[in-house]
């Protein structure tokens, strides 16, 4: 070796072996301290046995010589307890060069400090964004929180009056969850209608008592009275800023709408009708139909969902029914979670 | 005497250096020092009155800039998964890594370490997951920094490999 590439060796501090035979390396230049400590001072050595790490890596090195692939096969960064260093970072580099099949071991030195400062700067950097969205992602919990306490003193309000039990409210909310995330819809507008869906009927708070707690059948004009109930709670609910009483406020206006145009208030029709709405539409039904009220017994669901698929068209959007169907087990299990 | 590879993985500043530190020498470093490159560490533990020398591999974390190299793990004989409690996107690293090493080395034994087990208060893994992950694994809670189950970790999974 003519002393440049020698000088060029020491001073990359990189120490080149050619593999010899029956697992014996030769060196080919001067050996620096650090190497001498971990694999002593003879010029054809047995590599195998001083480095756990390199042992392992020879495996490669091996397979990577037989494939005769030209470019360089790089061990990635090791670190090797020596006498005088217990944290020596080194690398290894497998080639192949005509029939030589060389093995090069560098003392990374400086260098793998400033890899490391690099990785450490990144990763502190990494560590301060997932800090922040973590706080991020707490704040809308706590959100989210207050809104479902509103929402649920705000039907607490109307309970006094109505006769509507918490749990058909509650699922309520489930079920439209689940029609949403069978939409694909966000996380977020999945909560929204979660919690919005249980206020549909919030407007009845605005009704007399004589209509709204009459036991028998409604006459006409009651009944004109009874349907105020939408427009009631809309205006409650009002223009408001916050995205989840937007929903609630668009159900609570149209959850009497149809899909063929003959519901209450507007008698919107069709896809002018808003998709939470038409859902509160099916699952209301469905709940209303399946569980047992003071005035009527329990309904099996199979006789239910019949009723049900005959208001297709006319009641219900058809394509949200279909979807509804699609994920009646979701809906069961909802409805076996949380009882009367 | 026996000689059985391990090795640590996990998301990056999951506690796998601290965990391996505690055990070997009993110390504890409250400064976040990156991992770049291998290291390994051996200690001998006792199982049925054997000893086994454990080569204790500390893997750089998975991230942005560092992936498993997955002839690292060959000839393990077991492992063990590091999760922060304190960071959900870490449990779903360390699932994607299980994963990842179910596919390189088959079935070999593993301890999932639910690591800063002293910071219980902050912890804000989600229950369910947690449910899921303890229905399938083993899994202790560890803290690197005050000792908690570290030793236990180590023997608990001495004690499964083959
Ligand atoms: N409170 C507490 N802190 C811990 C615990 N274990 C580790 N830490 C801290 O968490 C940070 C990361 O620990 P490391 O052991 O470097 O994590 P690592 O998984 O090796 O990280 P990488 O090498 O970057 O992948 C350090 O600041 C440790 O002091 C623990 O049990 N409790
Ligand atoms: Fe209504
Ligand atoms: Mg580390």
């Amino acid at each position: 070796m003519s002393t440049i590439t020698e000088a060029v060796l020491t001073k990359l501090d990189k120490v080149v072996l050619t593999y010899v035979e029956d697992g014996y390396f030769e060196r080919e230049n001067e050996a620096h301290s650090w190497f001498l400590e971990i694999w002593g001072d003879e010029k054809k050595f047995q590599l195998i046995g001083f480095s756990e790490y390199l042992d392992n890596f020879i495996v490669d090195a091996i397979e990577h010589w037989n494939s005769g692939k030209v470019e360089v096969l790089s061990s990635g960064p090791f670190l090797e307890q020596s006498a005088s260093n217990p944290e020596l970072p080194l690398e290894a580099e497998a080639i192949s060069i005509g029939t030589s099949l060389i093995l090069t071991i560098t003392n990374l030195g400086e260098s793998y400090q400033q890899k490391l400062d690099l990785l450490q700067a990144a990763r502190h950097n990494l560590l301060s964004n997932e800090q922040l969205e973590i706080e991020v992602s707490k704040r809308t919990a706590t959100i989210r929180q207050r809104e479902a306490e509103i929402s649920g003193r705000l039907i607490y309000a109307a309970g006094f009056r109505d006769e509507e039990t918490g749990s058909h409210i509650n699922r309520i909310g489930l079920y439209s969850a689940a029609m949403g995330r069978a939409l694909g819809w966000s996380q977020f507008a999945v909560e929204d209608i979660c919690t919005a869906a249980p206020m549909h009927d919030l407007g009845k708070i605005g009704i007399p008592d004589n209509i709204l707690k009459k036991p028998g059948k409604l006459t006409d004009e009651e009944f004109e009275v009874m349907k105020t109930h939408p427009k009631i709670g809309a205006e409650i609910l009002g223009d408001s800023e916050i995205e989840m009483i937007q929903v609630a406020s668009e159900i609570a206006a149209s959850h009497h709408e149809n899909w063929d145009g003959s519901g209450y208030p507007a008698g919107l029709k069709g896809e002018t009708i808003p998709i939470a709405a038409r859902i509160v539409a099916i699952v209301d039904v469905y709940d209303a139909l399946v569980h047992a009220r003071v005035y009527k017994p329990a309904m099996p669901e199979e006789e239910a969902l019949e009723i049900m698929a005959s208001l297709v068209g006319n009641k219900f959007d058809p394509e949200l029914f279909q979807l509804f169907l699609d994920n009646i087990q979701e809906m069961r299990d909802i409805r076996t979670n949380i009882l009367d | 005497m026996l000689q059985k590879k391990i090795c640590l993985l996990g998301a990056f500043s999951v506690g796998k250096t601290s965990l391996i530190q505690r055990f070997v020498s009993s110390l504890f470093d409250d400064k976040y020092l990156t991992t770049v490159g291998v290291k390994i560490d051996k200690k001998i533990v006792t199982v049925d009155q054997q000893e086994i020398m454990l080569m204790i591999w500390d893997l750089a974390g998975e991230d942005d800039y560092n992936t498993l190299n997955k002839n690292h793990l060959r000839g393990a004989a077991g492992y063990i998964l590091v999760i922060d409690g304190t960071r959900p996107k870490s449990l779903d690293v360390g699932l994607a890594v299980h994963d990842k090493v179910k596919e390189a080395l088959g079935d070999v034994p593993v301890v999932v370490a639910l690591n800063k087990a002293d910071l219980i208060d902050e912890w804000i893994l989600d229950a369910d997951q947690l449910a899921k992950l303890e229905e399938k694994l083993p899994v202790l809670r560890t803290s690197a920094k005050t000792g908690d189950n570290v030793e236990l970790l180590f023997s608990e999974l001495a004690a499964r490999l083959q």
